[in-house]
């Protein structure tokens, strides 16, 4: 990279976690800053606009509460995606592994029978085995056929939504419905509980916690995480030390599609209770939980606090459209310049970077 | 109805609705082929679409618009083209925020120009002497936006470069293996940079096609998922213009036969079609000799530093 | 300060935050409005906020909306309007929104709900829709006067019964005024999609159509169709008539600001209370003024094409040989009279599979109408659902 000589940008050779906190919490401020002067342009003050998204996301019980509910999903999705990435598998596929869950959870629901202590955990299961299996297909792809993750992960997201359209449209357009697209409400029984007063499905908030702390010591003290950690960072290296690639990145994105098809369940049996058109399913959870992942370094457990942080600026963006009502577009600019910024403060996070004089650096 | 007026009818409007993919898929082409993936397209092309359509508006001529929307797809990509090459930023993650970006500036300061006919939009034309051919003359001469030839044109021209030319061994190069084409002198990151900009501006380009030629009006969001289509044709196009040309065309047509076919296709499978044919084609060309010649740039979707990885 | 105090603190808090004082009549509205779509959609939320500023315009009434709520989001949307703006009227206007307002309603009860296009209800929560079908009937009858072709066309957006109904209504109109048309039809699945409805337009102008009427949130049909010197109805109202001065000839147009106006007011004088909404169900057409005719503000028919319309004679089984104005004009005001002396669905109607689905002498309920699935005679094209 050709840079000014008075800067002066050397690779890391390590960094703690709390550099990489401060360098991250900068980013954000800095973003707070330029959208700060967007909210100026719409003549909102951006200290009531920054007040009103603190005050509506962690200043009452509703805001809390909503805040979590935001964060189910980024957090379930985003653990998994952390050991996809680790595993250097690019999936861009979580919206549609999530659409499928949602689909598989809606089948047991509406369609399989099962006796009514039976049916939370089958849907669950349902729905893992869905996401799992869109998963692994470009993850077969890629291992046997060298055939690029990032795309067909994206492109089954496109299938995915036409197969949910088809559905509701289609076969399972339900008769108590009138004629709208939509199938018909799950049992109580095939609706997941929530806290009381809360709108949390706590079900799938604990799967998440837990798969953060399991998936968390499955990376750092096992032989499979080391082996995850390896194809990831040393392909070459697997390879002569006998390591498996395919089985290595089979597992890694079972384990990623499968959490992203619980998070799905999470959604039609704890949000909507019926399958319904995919664009009011999933608000972009799929994609914003890529960047939950990758803000948390690839730790599952970090991902509990980025999946938290995203939560905050998505219940944000829903309280300043009410309390201010701003346009909605704009909570689309807001977050784009909070990536950007985050986009750029990893080549702080990557690099140290001096301005100055040319130094000689031993 | 005869075939003939089928033929006729279907190859215009595929042209018509082909004109933009053809124009974003070449642009993207580039893009990847110099190793760098812009899931940005969608945002590009809604930027321009607005920026075509409120220039037109304001100056009367349909021609400043589409210009300068190119260039504000060209600025607007250079945003990623920043994160992902200088600062070597995850491109995907960069790709999905500039397209966050995009739609959502381009939905807040387009508010002001929705619910207005574009008066000054560009017309069609009759192209002389070839559009009195019997059948190829209405179905590709006839009342036909001047901007179809110019994305024809641009295809070609840009299979040219990218084939034919030293500029285009370099791009090429770049892609496939930067530590070497670096070695060789080739300045990787402004190969980079040029290439993520064609593609802004493509895209751009073919924003203001949609707002100023074929749809002649603005309202946020109008390019409704074009630009994820562009995404998967640039594969179906092995990253080569010329197939660029046949994949636009030929999905534009699967698109306009679907309206003609509806009593007999589920419409969400041709939803799907385009995308299911994209891993189709991946699968069948993944073997062996076809995947270096026809397979994705080996260096696509990562970063170069120079004496690093 | 100890922990129990602060907790107390806390409890206290949410329960007043969450308490809405009991309306007395008299006292100020505050309305708060839940749209599915953003406002410059050029239809469904457009011409709900079209309504909202007659709302606004009422001496005792202020209005505040969200608009793009995702379904399934409403029920946080509402938290946030009760506690941050203190609403005490909510409506919102998705069918995908119903369940979310009736469990807020039994949250609140003490705050008025209205739900456009659905059919639960609660002792707060009204439901309500004006619907258009009267008016594609009267539209049904200009495009069959019209056509040249013969061939008069539908771009809808899903096959849903609300969308087969204003078709089958306009399908009605086109065959009193024309029995040789037929209607083609073609899907686009989308409400909103403009490339879709260009295509779908220029395929139906393929087949030979020269008469469009669509349902699609842009004034793209119009467009398309004015390009090629052809007729078109607007849909939701005279702002798509900019779009192509010359070629719209008439349109749908809804005023929900009758039914809200005519709600709040009712609230305000007393004659709605928290605990006697169960049964109310606004079901608003041409009679309440809630919908009507419409090419540009205040003209119902576009000028240009009246004395066509009065050269056109039609033999009509009521009225003997009748210009296809002067029936227009007579529906009109049939649908207008406060008693209502005609419906389009007025039986006998078979489907087009010969089914007899309205019998002589009957009206259609209003569960029929939303329920509707068949195809009528003259229709022509896929129809999913189609009863046998």
């Amino acid at each position: 990279m050709r840079m000014p000589s008075w800067i002066q940008v050397e690779r890391r050779s390590s960094i703690s976690p709390w550099t990489i906190f401060a360098i991250s919490i900068s980013a954000i401020v800095l973003a707070l800053l330029l959208a700060g002067l967007l909210f100026r342009l719409f003549g909102v003050s951006p200290i009531r606009a920054y007040g009103d998204i603190i005050r509506g996301a962690l200043g009452s019980k509703l805001g809390i509460t909503e805040t979590i509910r935001r964060m189910i999903p980024l957090l379930v999705i985003g653990v998994g995606l952390t050991v996809a990435f680790r595993a250097l598998f690019w999936n861009i596929g979580a919206e549609g592994q999530l659409l499928v869950g949602t689909v598989a959870a809606t089948g047991v629901a509406l369609f399989s029978g099962i006796p009514e202590i039976l049916m939370i955990p089958a849907m669950f299961i349902a729905g893992f085995a869905a996401g799992a299996l869109w998963g692994m297909g470009p993850a077969y792809l890629k291992v046997k056929l060298g055939i690029n993750d990032v795309i067909t992960t994206l492109l089954l997201n496109y299938v995915a939504i036409a197969l949910v359209e088809w559905l509701v449209y289609g076969p399972w357009k339900g008769p108590t419905q009138r004629g709208f697209a939509y199938t018909d409400r799950f049992s109580a029984a095939a609706s997941l509980p929530v806290i009381a007063g809360t709108r949390i499905h706590w079900p799938t908030l604990a799967i998440g916690v837990f798969a953060a702390i399991l998936l968390f010591v499955l990376v750092k003290r096992t032989r499979v995480g080391f082996e995850i950690r390896v194809v990831g960072e040393n392909p070459d290296a697997a390879k002569y030390s006998g390591i498996s690639q395919t089985k290595i990145t089979l597992l890694a994105m079972m384990i990623s599609g499968g959490l992203a098809g619980v998070a799905g369940v999470g959604e039609v049996a704890g949000i909507h209770h019926m399958l319904l058109s995919p664009e009011q399913i999933s608000l972009g959870y799929g994609y914003t939980a890529i960047i939950v992942a990758w803000l948390a370094r690839r730790n599952p457990l970090a991902a509990i606090l980025t999946s938290f942080l995203f939560g905050v600026i998505m219940r944000g963006g829903d309280v300043i459209k009410v309390s201010l009502g701003l346009p909605f577009e704009l909570v689309d600019v807001f977050n784009g310049v909070i990536l950007f910024m985050l986009i750029g403060s990893e080549l702080f996070i990557r690099y140290r970077v001096r301005i100055g004089a040319r130094r000689e650096v031993a | 109805m005869s075939w003939e007026s089928w033929v006729i009818e279907t190859i215009s409007r595929a042209l018509a609705f082909g004109t933009p993919l053809l124009l974003a898929t070449v642009g993207e082409i580039y893009a990847e082929r110099s190793g760098v993936l812009n899931l940005g397209v969608e945002g590009m092309m809604l930027m321009g679409a607005l920026t075509g359509f409120a220039i037109s508006m304001g100056s009367g001529n349909p021609w400043l618009g589409i210009l300068i929307a190119g260039l504000v797809g060209g600025a607007f990509s250079l945003v990623h083209a920043f994160a992902s090459i200088t600062l070597r930023a995850n491109q995907v993650v960069s790709g999905l925020a500039l397209t966050m970006l995009g739609t959502g500036l381009s939905g807040v300061i387009g508010r002001a120009y929705e619910g207005f006919p574009l008066w000054s939009k560009l017309g069609r034309i009759d192209v002389p002497v070839l559009s009195s051919i019997p059948v190829l003359g209405p179905a590709l001469f006839e009342n036909q936006s001047p901007m179809t030839y110019i994305a024809i044109g641009i295809a070609v021209l840009g299979w040219l470069v990218l084939f034919k030319t030293r500029m285009g061994i370099s791009i090429r190069a770049v892609g496939e293996d930067p530590a070497t084409a670096d070695s060789l002198g080739i300045r990787v990151p402004l190969v980079r940079y040029l290439c993520v900009m064609v593609g802004g501006v493509l895209a751009g380009f073919a924003g203001a096609y949609w707002s100023v030629a074929y749809r002649t009006a603005w309202s946020g969001g109008m390019t409704a998922g074009l630009g994820w289509i562009v995404i998967a044709l640039t594969i179906f196009a092995f990253w080569n213009p010329l197939y660029g040309l046949v994949g636009a065309f030929f999905f534009a047509a699967m698109r306009v036969l679907s309206f003609r076919l509806q009593a007999w296709l589920p419409p969400e499978l041709l939803k799907a079609m385009p995308y299911l044919l994209a891993i189709l084609v991946l699968i069948i060309v993944s073997r062996g000799t076809l995947q270096k010649r026809m397979g994705a740039p080996s260096a696509l979707t990562l970063p170069y530093t120079r004496g690093e990885d | 300060m100890n922990k129990r105090v602060v907790i107390a603190a806390m409890l206290i808090l949410a329960l007043v935050g969450g308490v809405v004082a009991a309306y007395e009549p008299g006292e100020d509205l505050k309305v708060g409005f839940i749209y599915v779509g953003p406002i410059g959609d050029f239809g469904w939320t457009y011409s709900h906020n079209e309504g909202r500023e007659d709302v606004e315009a009422l001496p005792f009434a202020s209005t505040v909306i969200v608009e793009s709520v995702a379904e399934g989001q409403e029920g946080p949307v509402i938290d946030d309007l009760i506690a941050l703006h203190g609403c005490n009227v909510i409506l919102t206007t998705s069918f995908g929104f119903m369940d979310g307002t009736l469990d807020a309603a039994l949250r609140y009860p003490d705050v008025f709900f209205g739900h456009a296009s659905g059919f639960k209800r609660a002792p707060n929560m009204m439901s309500y829709m004006g619907d258009f079908y009267q008016v594609y009937y009267l539209n049904g009858l200009i495009a069959g006067a019209l056509t040249e072709t013969n061939k008069v066309a539908y771009v809808g957006a899903f096959p849903i019964p609300e969308v087969k109904r204003h078709m089958n209504a306009y399908a009605l109109g086109v065959k009193a005024a024309n029995p040789d048309a037929e209607v083609h039809v073609k899907w686009i699945y989308s409400w909103f999609d403009p490339g879709a409805a260009t295509e779908a337009t220029n395929a139906l102008i393929a087949d030979g159509c020269d008469v469009f009427a669509f349902t699609e949130d842009s004034p793209t049909v119009v467009q398309v169709a004015a390009e090629n010197e052809m007729l078109s109805f607007g849909h939701y109202g005279s702002q798509m008539y900019q779009f192509a001065p010359d070629y719209v000839v008439s349109g749908q147009a809804i005023d929900w600001g009758k039914i809200y106006v005519d709600f709040l007011t009712k609230i305000y004088e007393g004659t709605y209370t928290t605990s006697n909404l169960q049964h109310i169900d606004y079901w608003w057409l041409m009679t309440q003024g809630a919908v009507f005719p419409e090419a540009a503000p205040g003209v119902p028919i576009n000028p240009l094409y009246i004395d066509d319309l009065k050269a056109y004679m039609i033999d009509d089984p009521t009225f003997g040989m009748i210009s296809a104005y002067d029936l227009h004009n007579i529906r009109l005001a049939q649908f207008s009279d406060p008693g209502v002396t005609f419906d389009p669905f007025q039986g006998p109607i078979s489907d087009r599979n010969g089914n007899e689905v309205v019998r002589a002498g009957f009206w259609l309920s209003v569960d029929s109408l939303i329920t509707m699935e068949w195809a009528f005679e003259n229709i022509v094209g896929p129809w999913p659902n189609e009863p046998e």
